[in-house]
């Protein structure tokens, strides 16, 4: 085993982008997440890894500042939490509409409005459905663990090269500031600038001579010329599609109720499906670790098995729109979440199965 | 409107429990802020308190008047928002050093060059306190905070002369524990008409502690601290024996009655002077070579927004030659359809 710690989520982000090898952090305070920007603060990156961590006057300042970082070809990051998200949304189109990759990390509180500082999932539509402006998709990763977001941080990078697309981890507030153990990976150097030519060098701003000029830019004022840049943004969200899609599955083998959550509300439903496996139940549970692309097709398959879905959420009800999506009908989908802050336990949870969709 | 406003401070207390660490510098500024109000002559209902986000902008919840808790940063859009919409009421605006001068560091010298008519008061503890201690916009260079273990590396705004800067026409600075002091700054404030900026240097116990106590420290404060007084001298020191004059294109803290320097030569406070030279030079003063300012440095006369905008609106709708529907209809080419 590696190098073994029981450590914060917020912290081991922070720990994270400096071990992967992350060029650049632009943040701002916000709770519950001001662990991220204030580890890095502490373990002062700059001197190990020469990766810049910058505080900015706001959220709107750090999306725009990763937008410049991101167009030099750089693994460039920043986090918040949802009322900052909501602030990036902006940048965040844009990013998407200039093809740049980076990485953003929402740790999730209760909304709307200024709301709460307790743990929530309701920027599930924000992340999934677009939150900025225009046809373009985030790739998605929900993390249900601090390893997770250990692990997502390097994965989110790697994906949003692949696809010069910004990547997001949706995390929230228990996994944020809940601590657990976590395996850190080994340290991996920041990229050369010759290796930046090499992965980006059509489109970076590497301020290297001999090189054909490029403006990075969502601006496309010929309409078919933007339907063109859609049809290539959208052709790129398809493979996504068909080789991004990550998930994980608990007892669904002989299951006939299937529990569908994600982050920390899948870690409550595992405590839910073992309480429903005690009585006698055949209750499974699948977590989506990616959240666009979602895992329609194994929940469409499910559906041919299955009596009915309940998708549990601290929300709402928002990702039960893509998995009734998925089922297209051919069994019962319900939701069960609490809200605003609230965390649902796993009785709440086996309560909602049984009156929703067992019918006792 | 009544004959006769008699309020006290308690008629703007309101029944929350106020959730302000104890010894925070805000309990203080509160106090000032009702009593300023209960002396104002304006009715109750008038008064409007809208804030941003941060310590201070908790403050709608302990004001016995209409208030609005707003968006980071954004408090002074909206206050210009409310008080153009209904120029009758008297809006306070209260915010932090975060809130108004780095989210919202833009709308903040927008409402500033507007001049809108709304008081605005700037909390200054140099500090994020409601996310627990990194440092802010106002945080001195080199200061350790959560966010800046080894020292900030920037060089913080000057709230004065930001105001002065944007071509704002009132600034005036004063400090939590002068309960008094601010009280009067802050009736001096609603009285002018346009936007006016109080800066209040305040103490967070808990992510700043002392962070003004170079200029609070009773045993020296009276020659660290002068209080500026429209149209009289800027003299200072526990005996007033001190003063400032301008020499050589700076100003300078001297004795009066040592190397040469009498009253006369001490410079004389005038807050209405419109280009704002001196007073930017005022509001720049600090430890050690000089005292720092107090009291209102900047109130000149100008052009108000909100007066302006209605008075535009009047203006239009009476030379406008369409007084009813009617002459609408008849304002055009018009036909008959058979």
């Amino acid at each position: 085993m590696g190098d073994v710690r029981l450590m914060k989520g917020n912290e081991v982000i922070a720990e994270a982008a400096i071990r992967c090898g992350c060029d650049g952090y632009f943040g701002y305070p916000i709770t519950p997440q001001s662990e991220v920007l204030e580890t890095l603060a502490i373990r002062r990156p700059w001197e190990e890894t020469g990766m810049v961590v910058l505080q900015a006057e706001s959220e709107t300042a750090s999306i725009n500042m990763l937008y410049g970082a991101a167009s030099t070809g750089k693994k460039v990051m920043t986090s918040s939490s949802s009322p900052g998200i909501s602030l990036m949304a902006e940048g965040i189109s844009y990013l998407a509409g200039a093809e740049l990759p980076c990485l953003i990390v929402n740790v999730q509180r209760g909304g709307p409005g200024l709301g709460t500082i307790q743990p929530s999932q309701a920027d599930y539509f924000q992340t999934c459905k677009g939150g900025g402006h225009g046809d373009y998709k985030l790739i998605v990763l929900a993390p249900a663990s601090v390893q997770e977001m250990y692990d997502f941080v390097e994965l989110g990078f790697e994906l949003a090269f692949k696809y010069k697309n910004p990547a997001i981890i949706l995390s929230d507030g228990v996994i944020g500031q809940m601590m657990e153990k976590v395996e850190l990976g080994e340290y991996k150097p920041r990229w050369t600038a010759e290796q930046i030519q090499e992965i980006s060098g059509s489109w970076a701003c590497l301020g290297k001579a001999g090189r054909e000029r490029h403006i990075s830019t969502s601006l496309e004022l010929d309409p078919y010329g933007m339907e063109k840049n859609n049809l290539r943004f959208q052709a790129k969200y398809r493979e996504m599609e068909a080789k991004e899609v990550r998930y994980e599955m608990f007892d669904c083998e002989d299951a006939e109720y299937i529990l569908v959550a994600f982050g920390s509300s899948a870690r409550i439903c595992q405590k839910t499906v073992e309480i429903a496996r005690s009585k006698g139940l055949k209750v499974g549970l699948l977590r989506p670790i990616t959240l666009f692309p979602f895992p329609t097709p194994i929940i469409r398959e499910l559906a041919g098995t299955v009596k009915g879905f309940l998708s549990v959420e601290m929300n709402a009800g928002q990702m039960v729109e893509d998995v009734r999506l998925a089922v297209n009908g051919k069994v019962p989908v319900e939701h069960f979440g609490r809200y605003g802050g609230v965390i649902h336990t796993p009785e709440e949870v086996f309560d909602a199965l049984k009156q929703k969709l067992i019918g006792e | 409107m009544d004959d006769q406003i008699t309020y006290t401070q308690k008629d703007f207390k309101s029944e929350n429990e106020v959730r302000w660490c104890p010894g925070c510098g805000d309990h203080a500024i509160m106090n000032s802020i009702q009593r300023a109000m209960a002396n104002l002559g304006r009715k109750h209902e008038d008064f409007a308190v809208i804030s941003g986000i941060g310590c201070s902008s908790r403050f709608p919840y302990y004001m016995s008047t209409f208030g609005f808790h707003t968006i980071h940063g954004r408090a002074s859009a909206v206050a210009s928002g409310v008080k153009c919409a209904n120029p009758n009421l008297c809006i306070w605006q209260i915010t932090g050093d975060g809130d108004a001068l780095a989210i919202g560091g833009n709308h903040f010298i927008h409402l500033v060059r507007r001049n809108i008519d709304i008081n605005l008061v700037l909390f200054n503890n140099k500090i994020y306190g409601l996310t627990k201690g990194q440092y802010s916009p106002t945080t001195d260079r080199g200061a350790i905070t959560k966010s800046s273990p080894f020292g900030t590396i920037e060089d913080p705004f000057n709230p004065g002369k930001l105001v002065i800067g944007a071509g704002g026409n009132f600034f005036a600075r004063s400090i939590d524990s002068n309960v008094k002091f601010t009280q009067e700054v802050f009736e001096e404030a609603a009285r002018h008409e346009g936007t006016s900026v109080c800066e209040v240097l305040q103490n967070c116990v808990i992510f700043n502690d002392g962070v003004h106590n170079a200029i609070t420290d009773p045993e020296f404060r009276a020659d660290r601290q002068l209080f500026l007084k429209h149209g009289e001298k800027m003299i200072f020191g526990a005996n007033n024996e001190k003063g400032i004059v301008f020499e050589k294109g700076r100003l300078k803290a001297v004795t009066i009655g040592q190397d040469g320097y009498t009253l006369d030569d001490i410079l004389v406070h005038d807050a209405e002077e419109p280009t704002g030279w001196l007073q930017m030079l005022l509001c720049s003063m600090g430890l050690p070579e000089l005292p720092v300012a107090f009291g209102v440095i900047r109130s000149v006369k100008a052009p108000v927004y909100d007066q302006v905008l209605v008075e535009q609106i009047e203006e239009v709708k009476a030379s406008s030659p369409i007084k009813c529907m009617d002459d609408l209809l008849n304002s055009g080419d018009t036909w008959e359809v058979k």
